[in-house]
């Protein structure tokens, strides 16, 4: 059986449609685009400095996202970010991002 | 959240390029239009937890499939510089260390010169419902989206490592992909298996997800699936195999990804555990999916309950469900069996008589008679929950 010209039409219109325009192919490469997003931390002493160095190698939402940390949890996590990860920062820096991230992000307690 | 989010249309530039691969940089710059952020590929409604390397929930209601689409898929990267580019031309699956002879493969090579191997598996992050343990921990605060049921197409592991030959006194088989640190004091995310492991029948490289081309922010062009076990070892975008004349020790496996060396993976909530091991198989789980916690149901109207179960690599012998806050429980009916990997769905007919609030619960069962627990197990990493999930729905 023949198939009508204006299903053979509907059908390729769906199948462009279907089509994620998102990925790009040219010839065996296969490419996408991240969408440019930066997400800032709330104002408080120390926003700048925090917001530079813990910048560097993640999104700032790796510190807005986490649960209210006590000042023990984020000084945890600020020395692993400096022992295991090596975020290049000075003694002063951490006691003002800490203190900010207490704080701002810390447990109200 | 509470993070304002912002976009300025599109990566203008490339980052690092090498041997036909790129590997994405972000812009930096603020925006001031304020639309939803949308990943390639990806649905817009999955839910952004990081955006600098990419980690994307995907939303419950999803799960009313028994196959979880490519673009509602979770993402989860470690490490900034993800794959955003990448010439099948150029690339190559190297297989390396202590062999008898290196490999270097091509996909033409894994599709052509390797038997295909096919099958549905559960797709699930260790930290999978970490935003939901007390005390809280630090990490990804996943809800119970990051996990996913997909149909996995690729070449046997063991097939390959068979070509290249496994010397005698090997130890592991290291894992790592095509991603690196943003700095180069970030360890790199390699993951490994003891060769035992790595030669089971079912560990598979896989070119194909659900029939189509692996996503890219799901690990185009191949990945690691260790069916199973916890997605942390699924290493996206592979392209090293590194056979290890004795235990790797990087980060990923020495420090991170470890549970408690017990029974249960659990400690008391705060404390610190005496001795860990890396993470393994998963546990089981079960849940409900329909109705959505909160939702309003009419009285009397005869309505059913559908949720998903499935644990690591056993089938699913029993869901029971309990509409009286698990005073009784009754047998749920299964759903389509597509074998041990793979999630259930599970489906229970209700009629509220009466009207008021209903506690909802679900309890998987096993075919070795692992279940889950009634009270969440706790560990500093936030891995494994299982616990006996709850929702509430109004009957009126
Ligand atoms: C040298 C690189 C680097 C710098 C600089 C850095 N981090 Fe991180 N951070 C990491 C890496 C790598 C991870 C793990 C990412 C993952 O697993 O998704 C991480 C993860 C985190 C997490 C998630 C929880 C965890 O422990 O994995 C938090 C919170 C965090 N960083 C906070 C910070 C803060 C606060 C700063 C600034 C003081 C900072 N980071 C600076 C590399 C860095």
């Amino acid at each position: 059986m023949k198939t009508p010209l204006f299903l053979i039409i509907i059908l390729m219109a769906a199948c462009v449609y279907a089509q994620d325009a998102s990925i790009k192919k040219d010839g065996s490469t296969y490419s996408i685009e991240l969408p440019a997003v930066r997400p800032e931390l709330k104002p408080g002493d120390g926003k700048e400095r925090t917001e530079a160095m813990c910048n560097i190698c993640h999104s700032l939402d790796y510190i807005s996202m986490q649960p209210q940390l006590s000042r023990g949890g984020w000084t945890a996590e600020v020395n692993k970010m400096i022992n295991v990860f090596g975020a290049p920062m000075s003694e002063d820096d951490a006691k003002v991002i800490i203190n900010y991230l207490t704080i701002i992000y810390g447990k109200k307690d | 959240m509470n993070t304002l989010f912002t976009r300025r249309g599109f990566l203008k530039t490339a980052g690092i390029i090498t041997a036909g691969v790129t590997l994405g940089r972000f812009d930096d710059l603020v925006a001031s239009e304020n639309k939803p952020i949308i990943f390639p590929e990806k649905k817009k409604d999955l839910i952004l937890l990081t955006s600098r390397p990419p980690q994307l929930e995907t939303p419950l209601p999803y799960f009313k499939e028994l196959i979880t689409p490519n673009d509602a898929l979770f993402v989860r990267w470690h490490l900034a510089n993800i794959p955003t580019s990448v010439d099948l031309n150029q690339w190559k699956l190297k297989v390396n260390g202590n062999v008898d002879e290196e490999l270097t493969l091509s996909m033409d090579d894994l599709k052509n010169k390797f038997e295909k191997a096919t099958y549905t598996a559960v797709i699930q992050c260790s930290g999978n419902g970490r935003s939901f343990f007390e005390p809280r921990v630090p990490g990804g605060q996943w809800k119970n989206g990051a996990m996913g049921n997909v149909t996995w197409g690729g070449v046997r592991l063991k097939d390959i490592l068979a070509g290249a030959g496994i010397k005698g006194g090997s130890v592991e088989i290291a894992f790592d992909g095509l991603d690196t640190g943003p700095l180069p004091s970030v360890p790199d995310f390699i993951k490994s298996l003891s060769v035992d492991k790595a030669l089971e029948d079912d560990i598979i490289i896989a070119y194909e997800m659900n029939g189509g081309r692996l996503t890219m922010l799901n690990g185009f062009p191949v990945r690691l699936i260790v069916p199973g076990w916890y997605a942390t070892y699924w290493v996206k975008a592979l392209d090293t195999i590194t056979v290890q004349p004795k235990q790797f020790d990087g980060f990923w496996m020495k420090t991170a990804y470890r549970i408690p060396d017990n029974a249960c993976a659990c400690i008391p909530g705060g404390s610190k555990p005496q001795k860990t091991v890396p993470i393994n198989r998963m546990n089981v789980r079960s849940l409900i999916i329909d109705p959505a916690d909160g939702q309003k149901i009419k009285t009397n109207k005869p309505t059913e309950i559908m949720g998903l179960a499935f644990s690591g690599g056993y089938s699913i012998k029993d869901v029971l469900v309990s509409v009286d806050e698990g005073r009784t429980w009754k047998e749920a009916r299964l759903g389509q069996d597509k074998g041990r990997y793979s999630w259930v769905q599970w489906f229970y007919p209700w009629r509220p008589a009466k009207p008021g609030r209903y506690t909802i619960m679900a309890r998987a069962v096993n075919s070795i008679g692992e279940s889950q627990p009634m009270e969440s197990l706790w560990n500093p990493a936030g891995f494994m929950r299982n616990k006996i999930e709850k929702i509430e729905v109004n009957v009126g």
